[in-house]
């Protein structure tokens, strides 16, 4: 057979879809399921080593992997098309739809300038008091509407202060790092804060109530998980500039450059003001009304009235949404709840705990070591609201309390910081042009050893008072 | 099979018709081979384009960055990587300062056209420049394949890499191009130009882009045939007097060396540093050159010298 070069350049850049296709056909055909886990659920483990397969190298289209998803699940994996498909769509990714529908109606109101104006007006010129500023915005507003679309917000910001800022000619890349970090790791930590903060939250929220796990209000989230974020704010501005010490003190005249174009804006519209106050709404049914009528459905009435009041238009959502994390997202909830019920999850988490009972005798010690270590190693390769739809069944499935343990595993998927893939507030500034990979890891060993402690600090301290 | 080459008699091949792409980093890396990509444009006086290849978001953030990126555009914050694509233009104006035509074009982030990942800058001003200015975001083989397989490029112009094996083997086996890369190109070096010959297909354009070089630049030229055992067979000899004709028929004198030894390793110690090396690309069939390598990718992976490898 003659092989031409536009073949083997197609098999050369889809050979990660064919090392997983060849992968799950040999665990498929020629390796027995272990007598301790069922053949069904034997079947969904070789999917989901595939789909990991797949997502971490992406050869092919995301959607594409959503889809093989799904047709796997029924061909090999047990399930029927019909149930299948009812897992397909929950009140999580329908979160995670209005929440990406939300961040493209209200960035698309140019309301950043006017947060711009606001973060200055608190931080002055001074470089360090701004970079802590970006680094508290971007955590406070990230915990309510989700890292993604305070980047999107805040990024414009920090790079109108580095377009104005002149250094005799000398080199700005501390200062740049600086600002940009401080957006990215402010919005990562702070993502944690509340349900709404990213989809994971809302992925592991799902979980708990498919697999009878227990719940958690929108305000009891708050209110054992926030002080961690409020611990880690000053701390991540301090490690931001010890890692890139900026090389002006003062942004005396990029501030000024920036107070003027933001003075260009005018006046609140009545679109501005009434776009706040609908997004107000929307804030105010997540924390009052989630418990009964969910996140994703209160998202998705925001984004209905948006609509409705001409805020923003379908061609505007649909073109700013990548619909294909959405079939993602649904077609991983719907494999993380096959693996629940095929017993794949408790064949996995059963395992970790035997295997690594030797190294930690302690068995609650243990569950925190595997929850936190497979979700924060998971993260930095993944995204982490993927990281959590596969990992999430196995850690509700290691015994003890499934609501600190997916406590735990949330926080963890969180601490991506070492690569620009895991959070979306770090592709964002990497995609800028002006950060580099290695910056990523500079800053990230320290943010993930603080991140540790802080966790264990909340989680030994302060859990204890609500459970 | 004995290749033949082409002489005054025969029509010559057109250069105006050909179309050059170099493929560009950024200010600070890619000076030497712009420069490089404009003086081989203009020998050839081929239609030049310029190509930044960015690093592409995954996809699973892909929204997030093209609603940045939209709300950016709000800020009049340019699309990352144009920067690099307004430095390419003024270095151009800059390195033909007497072009009149390429003067007055004027670089707009605002006049870019987007289509299918590919951002193309409109020239609005180029009468008769010929220029291209495009932003693809990927990996850079892929991108550059795709982009001379959509304008039908001649050839791709591309600095060293550090992954040089790597780069090696992808750019020469999947590229549809006759490639130029700059390894460690000095634009204030004085270079001989060296053109290796045998009897193959792609040894006569080599020869021809080779003179056009040499007339243009005015640059010395040998040629090196090298056989693996002391005999050089009819097909050799006649490739290298024929090469001589050619050379002698422009009247562009020419040193012949005839070496015998292993091949690569031949070409690789005779260009030494100060060589301009040109060579045909291989006719091996794909899958042997991915397993086994050809000439080329062995020449490209040991040598420290800008290398023409010609298809």
């Amino acid at each position: 057979m003659h092989i031409s070069a536009d073949m083997l350049f197609w098999i050369q850049q889809k050979r990660w879809l064919l090392i997983a296709l060849i992968v799950g056909a040999i665990l498929y055909f020629f390796v027995p399921h272990p007598q301790s886990l069922g053949q069904d659920g034997y079947h969904i483990l070789i999917i989901i080593l595939m789909t990991l397969i797949l997502i971490l190298k992406e050869p092919i289209p995301l959607p594409a992997i959503a889809l093989q998803l799904i047709f796997w699940q029924v061909i090999i994996g047990g399930s029927s098309a019909n149930e299948v498909g009812s897992y397909f769509m929950n009140d999580a990714v329908f979160f995670i739809m209005g929440s990406l529908m939300l961040a493209v109606a209200i960035v698309s109101q140019g309301l950043d300038k006017r947060l711009a104006l606001g973060i200055i007006r608190i931080t002055g010129n001074k470089t360090w008091r701004i970079v802590a500023g970006f680094t508290a915005i971007s955590a406070i507003l990230s915990s309510f509407v989700g890292p993604h679309m305070v980047t999107a917000m805040m990024l414009p910001v920090a790079l109108t202060l580095i377009r104005y800022t002149s250094n005799k000619g000398q080199s700005n890349t501390g200062l740049i790092a600086a600002l940009l970090f401080s957006i990215a790791y402010g919005a990562t930590i702070g993502s944690i804060g509340t349900p709404s903060g990213g989809g994971r939250n809302v992925i592991m929220m799902n979980y708990w109530a498919e697999f009878g796990s227990g719940s958690l209000s929108y305000i009891e989230w708050m209110k054992m998980v926030y002080p961690m974020v409020l611990i880690e704010i000053p701390i991540t501005a301090f490690i931001i500039l010890k890692t890139f010490p900026p090389e002006l003190k003062v942004l005396d005249r990029a501030v000024r450059h920036l107070s003027v174009e933001v003075a260009h804006a005018g006046k609140m519209s009545w679109k501005e003001i009434f776009s706040l106050v609908l997004f107000a709404a929307v804030l105010y049914g997540w924390i009052a009304l989630s418990e009964v009528y969910g996140l994703g459905s209160i998202a998705l009435m925001g984004i209905f009235l948006y609509l409705t009041f001409g805020l923003v238009s379908w061609k505007d959502l649909s073109r700013g949404v990548n619909w294909g994390v959405i079939l993602l997202f649904g077609a991983t909830i719907s494999i993380g709840v096959q693996m629940k019920n095929t017993g794949g999850a408790a064949w996995l988490a059963e395992g970790s705990v035997n295997f690594l009972q030797v190294f930690i005798p302690n068995i609650d010690t243990l569950r925190a070591v595997v929850s936190v270590a497979l979700s924060g190693v998971l993260s930095n390769l993944l995204s982490s609201s993927a990281t959590v739809a596969v990992v999430g069944p196995v850690v509700l499935n290691l015994g003890g309390d499934p609501i600190l343990l997916g406590l735990a595993s949330v926080i963890s998927s969180a601490f991506g910081y070492f690569t620009a893939v895991a959070a979306p507030a770090c592709t964002i500034i990497y995609s800028s042009g002006l950060v580099k990979a290695p910056d990523f890891l500079r800053a990230g060993w320290k943010m993930a050893i603080m991140s540790v402690i802080s966790l264990a600090l909340v989680a030994l301290v302060w859990w204890p008072l609500f459970r | 099979m004995v290749a033949t080459i082409m002489t005054k008699k025969k029509v010559p091949f057109d250069p105006k018709s050909l179309k050059f792409l170099t493929a560009v980093s950024s200010a600070e890396y890619s000076k030497p081979t712009l420069k490089m990509g404009a003086l081989i444009a203009s020998v050839f006086d081929a239609s030049h384009g310029v190509v930044y290849v960015g690093e592409r978001a995954s996809e699973f953030h892909g929204s997030s960055v093209n609603l940045t990126r939209q709300n950016l555009d709000n800020w009049n914050i340019i699309h990352p990587g144009l920067e690099v694509l307004e430095w390419a233009l003024k270095e151009l104006k800059t390195l033909s300062p007497e072009n009149e035509e390429l003067a007055k074009i004027q670089f707009n982030p605002d006049h870019v056209y987007e289509e299918d990942g590919r951002v193309r800058v409109i020239l609005p001003d180029d009468k008769g420049c010929r220029i291209e200015l495009v932003l693809r975001e990927g990996e850079l083989v892929d991108q550059l394949r795709k982009e001379i397989q959509l304008e039908g490029y001649d050839l791709a112009i591309i600095g060293g890499s550090q992954n040089k094996r790597h780069l090696a083997h992808s750019i020469l086996q999947y590229l549809p191009s006759s490639i130029f890369v700059l390894q460690k190109f000095n634009p204030r070096k004085k270079y001989k130009l060296l053109l290796l010959v045998d009897d193959s297909m792609a040894t006569i354009k080599s020869i021809e882009w080779g003179a056009l070089i040499a007339e243009k630049l005015g640059w010395p030229v040998r040629t090196l045939t090298v056989s693996k055992t002391k005999r050089f067979g009819a097909g050799y000899q006649g490739a290298a007097d024929k090469a001589k004709a050619y050379f002698d028929s422009r009247g562009i004198e020419v040193e012949q060396f005839f070496l015998t030894g292993d091949p690569v390793r031949t070409f690789v110690e005779f260009a030494g540093d100060n060589h301009f090396v040109i060579m045909g690309a291989s006719t091996l069939n794909p899958v042997k050159q991915f397993l086994f390598g050809s000439k080329p990718i062995k020449t490209l992976e040991q040598t420290d010298v800008p290398i023409l490898i010609v298809r």
